[in-house]
């Protein structure tokens, strides 16, 4: 009996060092946030409470359901570009081809830029190479990609997959080189064909790396920030900005911060909703070997 | 291979280490020395003006050459990112700055808590009338005026002579359009892709000073008025749209995704367009790269308000220096004897001058202190009363940049129309000031 106490204190104490670190640094800053969110804190005054009047005015702000469904417009294309992707290149390099780790390194090199250099760069790429391109070629298609919200939203979208593909790329290759040697091969001398044998051994077998990555990808799709803010900044007209660019104007642009926290109190709700829903649903479909 | 790699990552460590002992002996040696000699006060500076951050430094470098107890932190944020947004999120870091920039009214009522009173500076005295305006509450001034700035149009000398065109000549909008047409009508001949850059992307050259020369008017030149205005008639739309319908017509396109390096370096320092519309702070950009082009190939042109006003510049402060009220008497002390020496002391009189290459904002500046060809236009300007005042820094906070420059993207790039916009600037107006 004695024993077994010790052996509680023990869990606890080892638990606490993460539980106090999160408390401190997630949950408590979460509830002084929603706390934030019923006042007229402004950044610099002192707060007031002011109950509901914060939600309340977020019911007409057209430019935040607008930037709340662009990124998820966003999100569930990046979501199926960036896997297929990722996977494609991780099929590729754990094939027996010639210099597949140089490859593996070249695909996971964007992954090391940060995401507003990499707005940059993908800025001057938008807008000089193809504005020369088009006037080169007079493919009028090419010209004024950020200047438009549609071509804008693929812009973003090039963008996100050209730096989050390789990073599921290395998950999904961890996770296809655990595949036993001799499951591919019984295959073989059963005779797959190389679909088969993607679609009803490698594929269900990778199903946790599809877990994570999709986790992944969801909400790095919902929170990008630094990419649209270098890539187009929400222009033209606020109608490429993602809902992560137009709490944090609110909040320092027009020095609303306690109306900045409401949107950030829905923003987590609905990304911890689609994330945690999608984990669910994914963890049922995986098998063990 | 394994080894050398080893070998390799323990030599990166080992000189690592070694350098960030060293480095650290050094600067505990200089503090021990200051100490010595007296009070150590370390000022930290936090400002907006992108052009001149490497001239400022070394004035700054200058100050404690002379005032070794004196150590100053220089941290600028500005050009093309929100230096507003970056300010408050310094202050919430909780490292606030002992000098910061506020623009106007609008700022001050912002910052109103931690702003300190600066009629006890020699500046404050000798600041030119009427600049302090902007930032005085119940007749205590709370910021000092960086510089006089001007816009207007800027042109290519070479280019207009080329097409016959008189730049004195033009005074008026259709005068402007005018040699507009005539210029595009030879676009080929004279070498251009277009009349004009119009840079949509840049929300505070559309947002903020375009809309200002038109707003300019509504509310007498009176940054207080605008300040005040619970909501906005917008009395001078029409004039506003043939200006903006202008430039966008004939200029490079698309406008919506056109941004300053574009507009400046690019197109106007390269000869693609003949005329934008800046500022004479554009003059050492245009200087790096050319200095002969930008002393004796470039001249401003009016920028015409029709139906008001239509040979004049848009003339005004850009920033005030102010002071954190929160830090300690001394360094407080320290920071205002700094900007007072900058300005006023003879040596800093010098560096304004001729490093800064500011129109002064203060007495006792020769009256040809300033030597680049858009400056002397912007200062003629002024003193010939064809200036019309800067009021932008009453707009709502954000309105001119977020809600007015946004929607001028849309419409440039036709997705909306005029009159939506007009609606919605009065709309978002009004919301804000509630």
């Amino acid at each position: 009996m004695k024993k077994r106490k010790n052996k509680n204190a023990w869990y606890w104490m080892f638990l606490a060092v993460c539980l106090v670190s999160l408390v401190i640094v997630v949950f408590i800053p979460l509830a002084i946030g929603i706390w934030y969110s019923f006042t007229d804190w402004t950044g610099i005054n002192n707060p007031t409470f002011i109950g509901m009047k914060n939600y309340a005015r977020l019911k007409d702000d057209k430019l935040f359901w607008h930037s709340l469904l662009f990124s998820a417009k966003f999100s569930a294309v990046s979501v199926i570009a960036v896997n297929t992707v990722g996977l494609t290149l991780a099929m590729l390099v754990t094939r027996n081809i010639k210099g597949k780790n140089a490859l593996r390194t070249i695909f996971f090199m964007p992954n090391l830029i940060g995401g507003l250099i990499l707005g940059f760069i993908w800025q001057f790429i938008f807008v000089d190479i193809f504005d020369s391109i088009s006037r080169f070629t007079g493919i009028k298609a090419f010209s004024g990609w950020l200047a438009d919200p549609n071509t804008g939203f693929w812009g973003m979208v090039i963008l996100a997959v050209w730096q989050m593909g390789a990073y599921v790329m290395v998950i999904y290759i961890a996770f296809i080189e655990s595949i036993p040697e001799e499951l591919l091969e019984a295959a073989e001398i059963d005779g797959v064909t190389p679909f088969q044998r993607f679609r009803h051994i490698i594929f269900p077998l990778i199903a946790p790396a599809f877990t994570i990555n999709l986790f992944i990808t969801l909400s790095n799709g919902f929170k990008l920030f630094d990419q649209n803010l270098a890539l187009t900044n929400g222009g033209p007209g606020n109608m490429t900005q993602m809902v992560a660019l137009n709490i944090y104007q609110t909040a320092f642009g027009e020095s609303m911060m306690a109306y900045a926290q409401i949107k950030a109190v829905i923003f987590l709700v609905i990304v911890a909703t689609f994330s945690l829903t999608q984990v669910y649903i994914n963890k049922k479909r995986e098998v063990e070997l | 291979m394994k080894r050398l790699m080893c070998l390799i990552f323990t030599l990166v460590l080992a000189v690592y280490l070694l350098s960030g002992c060293s480095g650290g002996g050094k600067t505990a040696n200089t503090e021990s020395k200051n100490a010595a000699q007296a009070e150590k006060v370390t000022v930290d500076v936090f400002q907006f003006k992108v052009e001149f951050k490497d001239a400022f430094e070394s004035a700054a470098k200058k100050y404690t050459e002379s005032h070794p107890n004196v150590t100053i932190n220089v941290t600028t944020v500005g050009g093309g990112t929100d230096y507003g947004a970056a300010l408050k999120a310094k202050f919430n870091s909780g490292e606030e700055p002992a000098v910061f920039n506020v623009g106007g009214p609008q700022d001050v009522a912002i910052w109103k808590d931690k702003l300190a009173d600066v009629s006890d500076t020699k500046a404050a005295g000798q600041a030119l009338p009427g600049l302090l305006t902007g930032v005085t509450i119940d007749g205590k001034p709370y910021g000092l005026p960086y510089n006089i700035e001007g816009y207007g149009l800027i042109y290519n000398k070479d280019i207009f002579t080329k097409a016959g065109i008189k730049a004195e000549d033009i005074n008026t909008f259709e005068k402007l359009e005018e040699a507009v047409k005539t210029l595009d009508a030879n676009k080929s001949k004279l070498g251009i892709d277009a009349v004009f850059a119009l840079p949509a992307k840049e929300t505070w050259v559309t947002g903020l000073h375009m809309s200002n020369a038109f707003f300019s008017p509504e509310f007498d030149g009176d940054i207080m008025k605008a300040f005040n205005a619970k909501t906005i008639d917008f009395k001078y739309q029409d004039a506003m749209k043939k200006m903006l319908d202008l430039q966008n017509k004939y200029s490079v396109q698309p406008t919506a995704s056109l941004d300053y390096a574009a507009q400046v370096q690019k197109l106007f320092g390269t000869g693609r367009v003949a005329i934008i519309q800046q500022g004479n702070w554009v003059f050492p950009d245009l200087s790096k790269m050319d200095a002969d082009f930008a002393q004796n190939k470039i001249g401003m042109l009016p920028y015409p308000v029709y139906g008001y006003k239509e040979d004049c510049y848009p003339v005004g402060v850009p920033m005030y220096w102010a002071f954190n009220k929160n830090k300690d008497p001394n360094t407080l002390k320290a920071a205002k004897d700094f900007i007072d020496w900058l300005y006023l002391s003879d040596e800093g009189k010098k560096i304004v001058m001729e490093q800064f290459k500011f129109i002064p904002a203060y007495n006792g500046y020769p009256s040809d202190a300033v030597s680049d060809p858009l400056g002397k236009q912007v200062l003629a300007a002024a003193s010939q009363g064809k200036a019309i005042n800067w009021v932008f820094m009453g707009y709502p906070d954000g309105w001119g940049m977020n809600k007015l420059g946004q929607d001028i993207q849309l419409y440039v790039s036709g997705q909306l129309e005029w009159d939506k916009l007009v609606d919605n600037a009065k709309k978002t107006w009004a919301e804000a000031r509630k």
